[in-house]
Parts: structure tokens; sequence; C-alpha cells
């Protein structure tokens, strides 16, 4: 439950949703997009965030697409997660995908809203930022198209009242050899310790994390430092250790220390089983 | 038997599978209105000021309630305001209670109160509590108004202290060739039931305070309220609905107290107040926690000789109903054992933690953990197989427990039969570990468990049986039907004793202290028992009143008649017979004439011969019997990694008779299951300043679907002489092993001391690089 007095919008197009915004804000009503709406309401009832105007964006057809265009894949914002593992399009999204939440939560958390959203895993963000997406995104001045890694920073650099549309990958990254392994504090539910997702491209491994530090990341370093084959194992993964971001996560999930335990372990596996896959 | 050990469908099945059975939050009128509390998010902090100006101003918003003027509240101590009024001693103590015309409202009204706070230290831990230096959290623990064996020690943060002194402590030391002693904590954590506890008050025009509750313990919240606030028991009305899932967490009165204070300050306007998730697992009593010091001493061949015990209980900022679960972890302080020499001091302690309520087992989980745990480490240092260490010490008939109550063949179950049927279900002889290569282990662990049900020794439980016309029976009890569907029980019982058709018993599942007879409270696996001999007892009354009809009619006398199958017929010709429904509301001859009228049965039932625990050696006779059971559980364990698997978890407990056989075993499961998730992964984490930082199920994980492992449940019967049809209690017994019995598969896999709880894969790898 809710408790302020908010209001709720629903847009048909892109603009009007952008006009929305705007004619919100002037009127001081905090306005928000608007999705899957789990993450706003899990906030908003603790009181960490406070809309007083929403903007659903799911009547966007724009937002819902989920096919082919010419060497892309599309991937609407608005789309549920289960939608997008049920038809399978990308098995590496899928499988990051499924391990999100549970399923009855997973049929309300739409991918825009997962890789938009304030809790800090993102975890469905891995895939793209391992296959060199694009994104596109709607604001004041239009839609406009941006390579991922110029626009994602730790969370989508979006200026005020941009809202994500689309994320689109290159046909040629769907299918590519993969692995996405989630660690989680005990057993199968719950946020993750780490999540890594890798993909394998022309030899060259790429690596992409959740949970390891307070945002999701891709580090060419720590990728370097991981295909360095001239090394054994344990020294590669030890020199991508020290080219971390900061800070490594230290929380009720698991200490520092345990996670980079966890880590050297998973990268292990991870590229034990890589570099035999073809 | 006719019907006794029967899988019958359960009366509140259809209503329940079909999503039609009402819970307390699901009733809603027009005119309730709707109560938010407002709770302080700092564990120990002075109340400088209550700012309700902005609340008050928010139209719809009718009241905002502080604390002064109210009585202190705690079922044996009286050391709680039920709105604290100058300090908090626990995150999520309530400050105040708003009241408004609708939920929202209500949340605005308690987002616009304002408090100013001074935090103070904390103590963060039942030893920190201990300390001499430590904060004191009632300065006036010596002035609180208490019951019979209550014992708080003023000046300390000890609210009770129960000793056990049986035998003779050094002559069991002397005789100790080998002693172990071991340490263990854990932290206090949830019961994370489906539904959050709800209630809802009003005071009718003619005085009448009527609280409907999601409770274990209408008749508790009857007789508490009279008492705290001076009101006479017969002016409070408690309805009970169906309750979703209580383990004990629902035994507490609380939200009842803050209902009835709303409803007063509304001129008696019907209020409801419905906890969110977070204050479920923080404003309302929780699973204590524990820390516990084990010594055991034995010959070479592995007799136990004597148990030396500490167990400090972290019972939160108030002590309610934890001076009872520190006592009750004192009459088992040990595992089911014959032991001559036990020395053991259990503290109710006070901490800056959320205060604790009864929680499934009642204390027996959190005691045989440390002591269990301790029993693996003493086989090790004997060289000797855990199972046959406990085989050699099991209790039997002819042995006294640590209260001293000498036991017989009815009052104990048959522990040595239980270890022998766990041994060939968990296939003990393969060897405990099993090295699987690449790193992986197979690794088995055990606990055998015992419990005995500390109630009061006056608790009553009474049934009423009606007749309908067409000669079927409505039952009606005041046992809550809190899932363990101890109400088919007593439709089964019931129709065992009349041979009758069990879907002609027609049961009564909500309560209202009004019209149902009281069962104490729902809790302690006590439902089938007293309960149960109250039915038989009720039964008995109706048998005579139908011979007593009947034997005018069939010219008999009434010690030549049987009663059953719907009818009352003579023994040696029952041929010779009339059909029930045909007397049930009395007879009418053929001119008109009647004799008697609807018969109605009654029938109650108190446990013997209970007494309470004598203040320096604790002897005394606190419960009836004691149902024993043998459990185990099977693990892989990568030992890289420290992440595992539960393969399988067994129980064996002697139930003394099995009723109904599913339900029997959905009770056993639902335990161990309870007791896995206890023990694997349930915790409060606690910051420096004591604030639990994961209360909601986002960060508080309970086992889920798919992580459960092969659950095997297996049953001896021994009876207990006392009971309907020899049955022992078996709502608990499940979950009372599964802590020991992982945490020991897991020091077998990885040869360390496993002596912490939750068992998550980082304290396994802590212990094992020496950190903890």
């Amino acid at each position: 439950m809710l408790a302020g007095n908010i209001e709720y919008y629903q847009p048909s197009t892109v603009n009007e949703a952008v006009e929305q915004f705007f004619i919100l804000k002037k009127e001081n009503k905090l306005p928000m997009y608007y999705a899957g709406g789990t993450e706003i309401l899990t906030l908003g009832r603790l009181n960490i965030i406070h809309p007083g105007a929403i903007i659903d964006i799911k009547a966007i057809k724009e937002t819902l697409s989920h096919e082919s265009y010419q060497e892309h894949f599309i991937f609407g914002a608005s789309l549920p997660l289960t939608y997008i593992e049920e038809k399978n399009i990308f098995p590496l999204l899928t499988q990051t995908s499924m391990e999100i939440a549970d399923h009855t939560a997973r049929n309300k958390i739409t991918i825009g809203g997962n890789v938009c959203g304030n809790i800090f895993y993102r975890e469905a963000v891995l895939p793209f930022l391992l296959c060199d997406s694009t994104v596109v995104v709607a604001g004041k001045e239009g839609q406009k198209t941006h390579p991922i890694q110029d626009i994602f920073n730790k969370t989508f650099q979006f200026e005020e009242g941009q809202f994500l549309i689309q994320l689109l990958i290159e046909k040629k990254y769907l299918t590519l050899p993969f692995i996405t392994i989630k660690k989680r504090q005990q057993w199968e539910t719950g946020y993750p310790l780490i999540t890594v997702a890798c993909i394998k491209i022309e030899n060259q491994l790429r690596f992409a994390f959740s949970g390891l530090c307070p945002f999701p990341f891709r580090s060419q370093k720590v990728e370097t430092e991981l295909n360095n084959t001239l090394l054994p194992k344990e020294e590669r993964i030890n020199h991508a250790i020290e080219q971390l971001p900061t800070p490594v996560l230290n929380d009720v999930e698991g200490s520092k220390e345990y996670r980079l335990f966890v880590l050297r372990n998973t990268l292990k596996e991870m590229i034990v089983e890589m570099e035999e896959k073809e | 038997m006719y019907i006794i050990g029967k899988g019958i469908t359960r009366k509140d099945a259809f209503e329940k599978v079909t999503g039609q059975a009402k819970y307390t939050a699901d009733f809603e009128t027009n005119e309730m209105l709707h109560a938010r509390l407002v709770i302080s998010p700092y564990a120990h902090a002075l109340i400088k000021n209550i700012d309700m100006s902005e609340a008050e101003k928010i139209p719809g918003v009718r009241a905002v309630i502080t604390g002064q003027n109210l009585p202190l509240t705690g079922e044996e101590l009286q050391d709680r305001p039920p709105i604290a009024t100058d300090r908090v001693r626990y995150q999520g103590e309530v400050i105040s209670i708003v009241v408004a015309d609708n939920p929202y409202l209500a949340e605005q009204g308690a987002q616009a109160v304002n408090v100013q706070y001074e935090p103070l230290p904390v103590v963060n831990s039942p030893s920190e509590a201990l300390k001499p230096d430590a904060p004191l959290l009632h300065p006036k623990l010596g002035e609180y108004k208490k019951i019979q064996g209550v014992y708080p020690e003023p000046g300390t943060n000890i609210a009770t202290r129960t000793k056990i002194r049986k035998g003779n402590w050094e002559k069991g030391c002397a005789e100790s060739e080998v002693i172990v002693e071991e340490h263990f904590a854990f932290r206090p954590s949830d019961h994370a039931a489906m539904e959050t506890r709800c209630s809802f008050a009003q005071i009718h025009p003619n005085g009448m305070i009527e609280i409907s509750s999601s409770s274990q313990a209408p008749f508790m919240i009857k007789r508490l309220i009279g008492q705290y606030f001076g009101i006479s028991t017969g002016k409070i009305r408690v309805n009970t609905p169906l309750v979703g899932g209580a383990y004990g967490g629902k035994a507490s009165t609380q939200l009842e107290i803050l209902a009835y204070i709303a409803t007063k300050e509304v001129n008696g306007r019907l209020v409801k107040i419905l906890n969110t998730r977070e204050e479920d697992m923080l404003t309302s009593p929780g699973h204590i926690g524990l820390e516990a010091r084990v010594k055991l001493g034995s010959t070479k061949e592995g007799l136990l000789k004597v148990a030396e015990l500490t167990y400090l209980w972290d019972g939160g900022a108030y002590s309610d109903k934890s001076i009872d679960l520190s006592r009750a972890g004192a009459v088992d302080c040990t595992g089911p054992y014959h032991i001559e020499n036990i020395w053991c001091d259990s503290l109710c302690m006070y901490t800056n933690h959320p205060y604790a309520a009864p929680f499934r087992g009642f204390s027996h989980s959190e005691v045989h953990f440390a002591f269990e745990r301790t029993m693996d480490v003493l086989a090790q240092k004997l060289n000797i197989d855990p199972l046959e260490l406990r085989n050699k010490n099991a209790i039997l008939p002819g042995h006294t427990t640590p209260t001293q109550v000498l036991l017989n063949s009815s009052t104990v179950g048959n522990l040595p039969k239980c270890i022998s049927k766990l041994k060939e279900l968990i296939n003990w002889q393969e060897g405990q570990i099993k090295d699987l290569g690449n790193h992986r282990v197979r690794a088995k662990g055990i606990s055998c468990i015992w419990k005995t049900s500390t109630i009061d020794p006056n608790a009553t439980s009474a049934v009423i049986l009606i007749f309908n016309p067409d000669g079927s029976i409505n039952l009606i009890s005041g046992v809550i039907e809190i899932g363990t569907a101890t109400k088919t029980i007593l439709a089964q019982m019931l129709a065992e004793r009349l041979k009758m058709d069990v879907n002609d018993i027609h049961v009564q599942m909500e309560v209202d202290t009004l019209s149902t007879p009281e069962h104490w409270k729902t809790v302690a696996s006590r439902g089938t028992y007293m309960a149960g001999r109250a039915v038989l007892a009720a039964a008995e009354d109706i048998i005579r009143q139908l011979k007593n009809i009947a034997s005018f009619i069939l010219r008999a006398r009434e010690d030549d008649l049987e009663v059953g199958y719907g009818k009352v017929y003579v023994r040696d010709d029952p041929k010779t017979s009339i059909l029930i429904k045909d007397i049930a509301y009395g007879y009418t001859f053929p001119n008109g004439n009647t004799i008697g009228s609807q018969i109605i049965g009654r029938g109650n039932f108190v446990i013997r011969g209970m007494t309470y625990l004598d203040k320096e050696t604790g002897a005394g006779r606190p419960g009836p019997e004691w149902t024993v059971g043998a459990e185990g559980v099977e693990i892989e364990l990568d030992l890289r990694t420290y992440t595992y698997k539960v393969l399988k978890a067994v129980a064996v407990i002697d139930i003394g008779k099995v009723f109904n056989e599913k339900t029997a075993i959905g009770q056993v499961k639902g335990a161990m299951s309870m007791g896995l998730s206890f023990a694997a992964r349930e915790t409060f984490w606690f910051d420096d300043h004591g604030s639990v930082l994961n209360p909601q199920l986002r960060t508080y994980r309970p086992i889920r679907f798919g992580e459960h492992p092969k659950y095997v449940v297996a049953f001896v019967e021994t009876p207990e002489i006392d009971a309907p049809y020899g049955g022992r209690g078996v709502g608990e017994h499940g979950l009372i092993g599964m802590p020991a019995a992982l945490a020991n598969s897991l020091s077998t896999a990885l040869s360390v001391n496993v002596n912490y709880l939750p068992l998550i894969p980082e304290l396994l790898w802590k212990i094992k690089r020496g950190e903890k």
C-alpha cells in the first residue's frame, strides 16, 4: 500500500509520455515512469521514494516490441521478464533473467524496469553490457540511440524526463557460447552474492558482474587480465581482482572477503568451462 | 479401530482449497476505522518529544494515541508498556497509534507524527547483557508485578533464572573420565507465518468489548486484557476465525491490546490493526535467540555422568513469554538421556532486540542444537559411533528427567526403537561420510529429541456437543484451527467413540469466547490430548443421556444398551433398537406426549498432577508426558565452495497412536522444513546499533519450494495411557532435531565444530579458516 495521493497516467505514445512528464514536473508532482511497478511499490511503502504521479509506459507499443529488425533483435522495455524467458530468443538473457526474484514477480518485472532499477543489482543488464547493445531512449529532444557503453555507467545516465524504450542487440550475439552464474548466501532464492555472466567472442572472454559492487559493471581491465592465457588461471584471477572497481560489497548477503572468495571460485569454474567451449 | 488411524479429509479442506476461508484481515465493514502504528527506528533511545500536530490536522484522522496512563503488560512479569512513553527498548517498538477513516489516511497520519529521540547505548546480545557494566534496560525490575515462579534479579538484565540441580555435581565430575565443553550462539529470528497478525476491536453500547484476532489464545486475550485494564472477563468477547499459520507467534497477546486502546479512544467504534510484514517481524514478538555453554562428562565407555549447562536466552526488550521459554529450556535442558547429575542455569536476558514469542518446539530445537552437537563432540572424543552413544544413554522408563520426574512406560516413548528405525531409514551402516571425488562429500548427521509441554498446571479444555434433528452432532471446542487439523482429529475421536459417520459430525472452526467453551491455548501440541479427553468425556455424557431415554422406549436396563451406528440398541438383541435421530430431541409418543428434549453433551479436562518447579532445584512435574524421537539429515557438500544441499531428512517420532496418517505426516514434514529453514538460513542480522537489517521477506528468506530435501517420516506407537486412544503430541517434534542434525552433518563433512546458526556457506568458510 502506498499512502500518498498518487496520480496515474497511461499515455499511448512516446511523445505523450515525455510531455506528460514535463507537465507534471512543472506542477511539482514528482513524476516517475512506471512499468511493472514492483520496485516502486517496494521502495514506496518503505518511504524511500515518494512519487506524486506515475506515468505507465506499458501502453506504448514500441516498449512492447519483441522482433527482428535488420541486423538486430529488439527487446521493448515493457516486456515482462517471463515473456522474454518463454520466447527464449537470447538464451544468455533468459538464463540470467530466470535467476531474478521469483516467477510470480517476474510476471510483473519488466526488462526496462530491472535494468533501470534503484535496487542496485539490475542483473538483466549484464547480457546487454556483454553484447555491445544499443539503447533507444526517449526524451525532450525525441528518440535517441546510444551504444550501451556510452550511456551505462553503474546506472543508465539518463537526463531528466528520459526513459528507456528499447534495447537492441546484434543477432550475431544471440547464439554465442556463454555461461551465467548466480551465487547466493544460501540455496536458490535471494539476491546475488555475486552474479557473473560471460560470453566468448573471437576467442576472447567477456565478463559482466552484479552483486560484487553496489552496481553492475563490465570492465576492460578485468577482461584483459582474465584473457591473459600466458598465465595460470589463479594468477589471472588474482590480477583481475586487483582491477575491480570499488567498493566491493560488504553487507547482510555476505562479507567483502567472502564475496571475493566466491568470486575466485566462480571465475575459475567459468574459465575452465568457457575455454573448452567453441 | 473404526476410524482412528484412517486418512480422512480435513474438515476445513474445501474452504481452504477454494479460497473461501476467511481470516481475520478478510473481515471489512463500512463503518470500520483503521489504525496504523508509529514505530521506533532505534533499538534503544529516549523519547524526547512526540509532535502529533501535523497528523491531527489531516482530515479523516480520528485519533493520535500515545502511551500515557496505560498499565504495564506482560504475561508473567508486567514490564512492557503497550505504547512506549519515555524510552524505547527495541527497534519497532510502538510509539503511537493513529486511527483514521481508511488505511491510507491512517498511514499518512502515522508518517506525519514527528518523534525526537536521543539514542542510548545498546545491549546487542545476551552475553553483553550479563556484563556488570551493561546498560540496565529495566531499572525498575524489582517493582514489576509478577506471577508465581518468576525470579527477576533487580540491578541486572536478568528477567528470571531457572535452576536445575539434580543429583550430585561433584560426584558426576569425579566419575567422568572424559569431558567436553562447547559454546553455541544464534540470534533471534522470526516465525514468518503467511498471515501477518491482525486484530479489530469495538466497545458495544452495553459496555461489551468485542475483539477479533488472528490468535492461538483467545481465552488468554480475554483474561489478560481483563487483568491489565481491570475489566471483568465476562465483559470481553474474543472471536478467532481461521488462522493462517501461527507457530507459537500468535500465542502472545499484543495487537489485541493496541486494538482495545484504539477503540477506547474513538468512543468504542470498530478499529482494525493489520500488521505490515515489517511490523509483524519487528514490532510483534518473534523467535528467541540463545547463547549456550554445554559441558558433558562421561566414562570411557560413554556413559553420561554429568551435564553442566548455561543457557543465556535473548529474550529481547520485554520478558512476556521468554520467561516461560527459558524455563522450558531448563525443564528439558539435556537431550533425551539418563543423566544422574545435572546442573543448569537458564537465564532469560533482556537485550535491545525484538522480544520473543513461543516458537514451534518451545525452546527445544534451540537447546537440542547445543546439547546434541555436544553429544557428537563427545562421541568423537570417545571414538564411539554417535548413534550408539545416544542409544547407550537413552532415557527409559524408571529414569528421571532433569526436573526429577520418575518416568514410566506411559509417560515416556520408546527412544531405542526410534533410534533403530532411524538407523535403517538413513542407511547408517553404509557410514557417516562418503567421498564422492571431485571435492564432493556426502555426510549424515543425527539428533535425538524429546519434549514435554510445560503448560499452566490449571490449564483446562472443555467441549460441547449439540445434536441436530437429523441425529448429526455439532462439535464445539475452543481449539483454534491453526492449520494442524486438530479439529478434524477431534471429530474422528467422537466418531470412533459413537461409531458414527464422521461426516455427521459438524465442527465449528471459528472460536467465539461468548459461546465456545475454553481451551486454554492452542499451543504445546496439546490440542488432541486435552480437547480429545474433553470430547471423550462429552461423548460419555451423550451416551448416558441417550441410554437413559432409550431405556424407557426399549424397555431395557441402561446398562444393557449400546450406542453406535446411529442407534441405541440392546446388546444381546441389536434388532431391538431406536434411531438416535428419533430421541436426540426427545421422544414423542403416538398420542403426542413427549419426554426429553435436545441432548447436549459436555466434557472437560485438566491434566492431573502438574506442579510448579522448585526455585532452588527445579524439581517438579511440568508436563504430562515426553514424546521422543530420532532424526537425521544427509547432505552433499562441495569442499571448495562450502555450498551444500540437504538431500534427505528423516524423522522417527514415537507418536503414541497415529490418528490421521496424512495429517500426522504433514505436521512432521512441515515442522522438519521449518527446522531446516531456521537452521540453514533464517536469522535477523543486527547492526552495531541493534537494528535489524533484514525485516522483510526480500532479505529474510524462509525455505522455499524447490529447496526442500526428500522428507522421510516414520512413527513408533507406544501409547500414553492417559491420552485419548494413546496419542502423544506431534505438532512440533519434527522441528526439534533438525538444527542439530544438520550442524552435525556439516561438522562431520568438514571435520570442524559448527556451533553457530544459520548454517550458511559463509559461516562454514569462516569456521574452516579459524575465524569463528
